[in-house]
């Protein structure tokens, strides 16, 4: 197999939903002929791997505007892409175990309904109306808000290759990217295990490796790769409606059309993306300790699998959009966090901007690659990452 | 033997005796198979398969805990066993009207996506009808005298069959006392060793490369207390299991592993079959063949027949299909007659019975090594993965060791690869010359052709290629079409593999089928990474291991 053409006017690096939305958005402007490489298998990476949850509860308004975008987005999914994700809008929940966990929850939702989102406060005693049979005293309360909810990955990924490939974007699969040379300080060829292609734009998509593609175009990158671990149950009949998250310790779960609860929790998470390190016990009987506590009559329910993934984290825990200062069409679309599939839509979309050279809607301050050179006074820091 | 006064035990409406250690399967198994629930999807009858405790064929409630199988739980005096999806009863299921109603299955990838404004319609309906088991509404008791135990061993064994026993004896005999973990309800004992009876072995974690940590292996003992056993050395000796075949029908009540057979056989529990179909050539079938007796009513084989069994078969008087492929299962909520078909597009013809005996294709269990990350190897007589051993077992994980039919030395080299394994992983040099390189393949069960002819037949009903998610041959054969390559996507594609077997039974088939429709050959297909937990362990278990693991003081 070679690539199919020598010379493309974009190269998008991650084959996964932020690197074929980007793709989708480019290719529907007339930005062709695009090329995207990667080095997996369709899903290999986190878009195949994370939890599916959608959310809008956030503690900084922009990352609150991106969500809202991309809930519309999966709302109209099936219709745009020929794929049902099954978008089950079946809210989110905050749980707070104590007063002043309660309080943090407080601030994030008066954001939240301040950008028109009918989020709530619940009391201790509402929150076992949406988690039946959680212990007594587990939470001091909670936040909910019912528009938010969970996809299923995959169907989005086939739905968006295959839109991608009808629009003529090239995608080539178990590609890895070698190096970004340049010229004059603006990117002027990608050479890949399978040849070497002219191009003066390159997208940075690559999830937890996009730190070092980043590196192979020779440029420093904040971001950096933790492992983090998920596990899913035996298949039960439908029980609990909303995605349930717990900050103060990371856990987070819901249950999926298929009836397995899917969920994680924050252990310490080795970084590096170096493979060959399975699930660990720490993480299995931490998450099982934790969904017992709370849900007693989860007991006796059989753990199915647990799978790995890779966070993509960056210091102030917004993602990196757009062109690096130091070089020219090299474009960042990563550090998400954990967070890629929940702000895909949108933030893509303004990566697709940007490659283009049209205006972006996003604080520079927030978003930009270079917002971490030199230093600068306090800075906007959005801390509502789980998992 | 089976005695009169037993334990009593409800089974649905009935009250049911079952002898002194019978498991819930054993306990209900009469003239036929019990049916015991329907399938997640199509609601297709659905009744014990494995009998060792992989498939969804024999998922009851159990005092009000889902998913319960039956052929592993013993039965406690005073339990309640209930039957799940299915109403008013497994036997009688009004949604088994799905099955007739989508002939061709349903797509859920590109179905229900209009009109938009019915989505939360289509979710309720779809969520309704998906899941198993209803959760409980109060959870398990907790079992006050089983705390969970940790253990710590120079050395762990997981399965006490031929060559987890010779290991425990040999390491026993070098001064070490090893721990032993079988599945089984009664296993044989080795003396000096400590052998955890009725124990699983779910997780192996492996050190980081580099360090002198130990292996943590968890375990779930009788179904709902947690085990860990902390080891520097570990003797994977996990045995095999019988393979499925695809066929249309193949997952009718009645069509059953050898495996299943030969454990009743085992207990002592007289088989419910009048009239059955061997499957398979090899030693298996021949073992099948004697534990059937008189219920023989045939033997298959893909390619030619070997003389002995052609002989035993012809002293038992029963005739043989030598050259033939497998082509449907008639009979719907229990196997009637099977459609067999000469190979090279002969005639096809009908053979009657009420069973079928899968013993064509005895598998390694490797999920524990895989999952530890021991480098995998094809294997082109056997057309599946295996561990890449040498002759004493060492796996490509420093201190992790595979021995028996799991390293490819089944039969009469089992014991003697355990014996080696044990002095490779105490560094002792080697007593003997170890075992004679991996056993044989049987020829005449060999794959190779077969799928390919299979899959050029017309198709009436379904073919259920994974039967715990109903995953047709057609679905995998739709990702194919639109360009999905490779056994990692279509897994993720089709979501076969993803049941409660963890692609035992489906994922072998279903590389045969990809090497046919991909055109390329089988190992360029690629694998999947088990998952742990090697098989569903509760979270009462896992969680009780937290804090005995050490969990509360590393935070």
């Amino acid at each position: 197999m070679t690539l199919g053409r020598d010379e493309y006017r974009t190269v998008i690096v991650g084959a996964g939903v932020v690197g074929l939305y980007t793709a989708y958005h480019l290719a529907r402007a007339g930005g062709g002929p695009i090329l995207v490489v990667d080095r997996g298998f369709l899903s290999s990476g986190s878009s195949g791997r994370n939890g599916g949850g959608i959310r809008q509860q956030w503690e900084t308004r922009s990352t609150i505007r991106l969500a809202r975008e991309s809930v519309a987005a999966y709302r109209r999914f099936g219709r745009e892409f020929g794929y049902n994700v099954w978008f089950r809008q079946g809210g989110y929940l905050f749980l707070a175990e104590t007063v002043s966990e309660l309080e943090r929850l407080r601030k994030v939702h008066d954001i939240v309904r301040s950008e028109g989102l009918a989020s709530r406060m619940l009391a201790a005693e509402e929150v076992g109306r949406f988690v039946d049979g959680i212990a007594p005293g587990a939470a001091a309360g909670g936040s909910y808000l019912a528009t938010d909810g969970t996809l299923y990955p995959f169907p989005a990924i086939w739905g968006l290759y295959e839109t991608v490939r009808s629009l003529g974007v090239e995608v080539a699969l178990g590609v890895e990217l070698l190096a970004v040379p340049a010229r004059d300080g603006h990117v002027d060829r990608v050479s890949t295990t399978k040849g070497t292609v002219a191009t003066p734009t390159v997208v940075n998509a690559a999830g937890g490796w996009s730190a070092e593609v980043s590196r192979r175009a020779g440029l420093a990158s904040p971001n950096v790769a933790t492992r983090h671990e998920i596990l899913a149950t035996e298949s039960l009949k439908p029980f609990l409606d909303p995605m349930v998250v717990r900050p103060s310790d990371g856990l987070y779960f819901s249950q999926t059309m298929r009836g397995e609860l899917v969920g994680g929790i924050t252990v310490p998470h080795p970084t590096g993306t170096a493979q060959g390190v399975p699930s660990s016990p720490r993480f299995l009987t931490s998450m099982a300790r934790a969904l017992v506590t709370l849900l007693p009559r989860l007991k006796s329910v059989g753990v199915l699998r647990a799978w790995t993934g890779f966070y993509d984290d960056t210091p102030d825990g917004f993602p990196v959009l757009g062109e690096e200062p130091q070089r020219k069409g090299f474009v960042q679309a990563n550090g998400f966090g954990g967070h890629g599939f929940m702000l895909a839509p949108a933030a893509s979309r303004r990566v697709a901007a940007s490659v283009l050279g049209e205006p972006v809607d996003l604080d520079p301050r927030e978003f930009a690659p270079g917002r971490f050179d030199g230093a600068s006074g306090p800075r906007t820091v959005e801390g509502l990452q789980l998992g | 033997m089976e005695t009169r006064s037993g334990r009593r035990f409800r089974f649905r409406r009935s009250v049911r005796t079952a002898g002194e250690g019978r498991t819930i399967l054993e306990a209900l198994v009469g003239d036929r198979l019990p049916a015991f629930a329907r399938s997640v999807k199509y609601h297709r009858p659905r009744a014990p398969f494995c009998g060792v405790g992989s498939c969804t064929g024999c998922l009851v409630r159990v005092n009000g805990q889902p998913s319960v199988r039956a052929c592993q739980r013993t039965v406690a005096e005073g339990d309640r066993v209930a039957t799940e999806n299915s109403w008013p009863g497994p036997g009688l299921d009004l949604l088994g009207v799905l099955d007739v109603a989508f002939p061709r299955g349903v797509d859920t990838l590109h179905g229900f996506r209009r009109p938009t404004f019915a989505a939360p319609l289509y979710h309720r309906l779809i969520r309704r009808l998906a899941g198993f088991g209803k959760v409980p509404d109060v959870p398990a008791p907790a079992d006050a005298a089983r705390a969970p135990q940790v253990h710590e061993a120079r050395l762990a064994v997981v399965g006490a069959g031929a060559a987890g026993r010779a290991a425990a004896a040999r390491a026993v005999a070098l001064g070490v006392r090893p721990v032993v973990l079988e599945r089984d309800r009664r296993p044989v004992l080795v003396d000096g060793a400590q052998t955890l009876a009725r124990t699983t072995g779910v997780v192996l974690a492996s050190p980081p490369p580099g360090t002198a940590e130990p292996f943590t292996l968890l375990g779930v003992a009788d179904g709902n207390v947690g085990v860990a056993v902390r080891a520097s050395s570990v003797v994977v000796a996990t045995g095999g299991y019988d393979g499925a075949l695809l066929f249309e029908g193949s997952d009718r009540p009645g069509i059953v592993t050898a495996d299943l057979v030969l454990g009743l056989g085992r207990a002592a529990v007289p088989l419910p079959f009048r009239s059955a179909v061997v499957v398979g050539v090899g030693d298996r079938a021949r073992e099948v063949l004697e534990a059937l007796g008189s219920r023989a009513k045939a033997v298959v084989g893909f390619g030619e027949i070997p003389p002995d069994l052609t002989r035993r078969a012809s002293e038992l008087a029963v005739p043989l299909y030598p050259r033939s492929l497998v082509v449907r299962a008639v009979g719907r909520r229990r196997v009637r007659s099977l459609e067999l078909r000469r190979r090279g597009g002969g005639p096809s013809f009908v053979v009657p019975c009420d069973a079928v005996v899968l013993a064509h294709r005895r598998l390694p269990g490797t999920q524990l090594l895989f999952q530890a990350g021991a480098a995998k190897v094809w294997s082109p007589e056997r057309e599946t993965y295996y561990p890449e051993v040498g002759a004493d077992g060492a796996t490509s994980v420093r201190g992790l060791f595979a021995a028996g039919t799991v390293a490819g030395y089944g039969g009469a080299a089992a014991p003697s690869s355990g014996i080696r394994a044990v002095e490779a992983a105490l560094g002792v040099p080697p007593s003997s010359p170890g075992p004679a390189g991996p056993s044989p393949a049987p020829s005449g069960d060999r794959f190779v052709g077969y799928v390919q002819e299979l899959l050029d037949l017309p198709r009436r009903g379904k073919w259920v290629l994974c039967p715990c998610e109903d995953v047709l041959l057609e679905e995998v054969e739709n990702a194919v079409r639109r360009g999905y390559r490779g056994i990692e996507v279509v897994k993720r594609y089709t979501g076969l593999g993803t049941g409660l077997c963890q692609g035992r039974y489906c994922v072998p088939e279903a590389v045969s089928v990809l090497a046919v429709l991909e055109g390329c050959p089988p190992e360029e297909v690629g694998s999947l990474t088990p998952r742990p937990p090697a098989f569903p362990a509760p979270l009462a278990a896992l969680a009780g291991l937290h804090d005995a693991l050490g969990g509360e003081k590393a935070e």
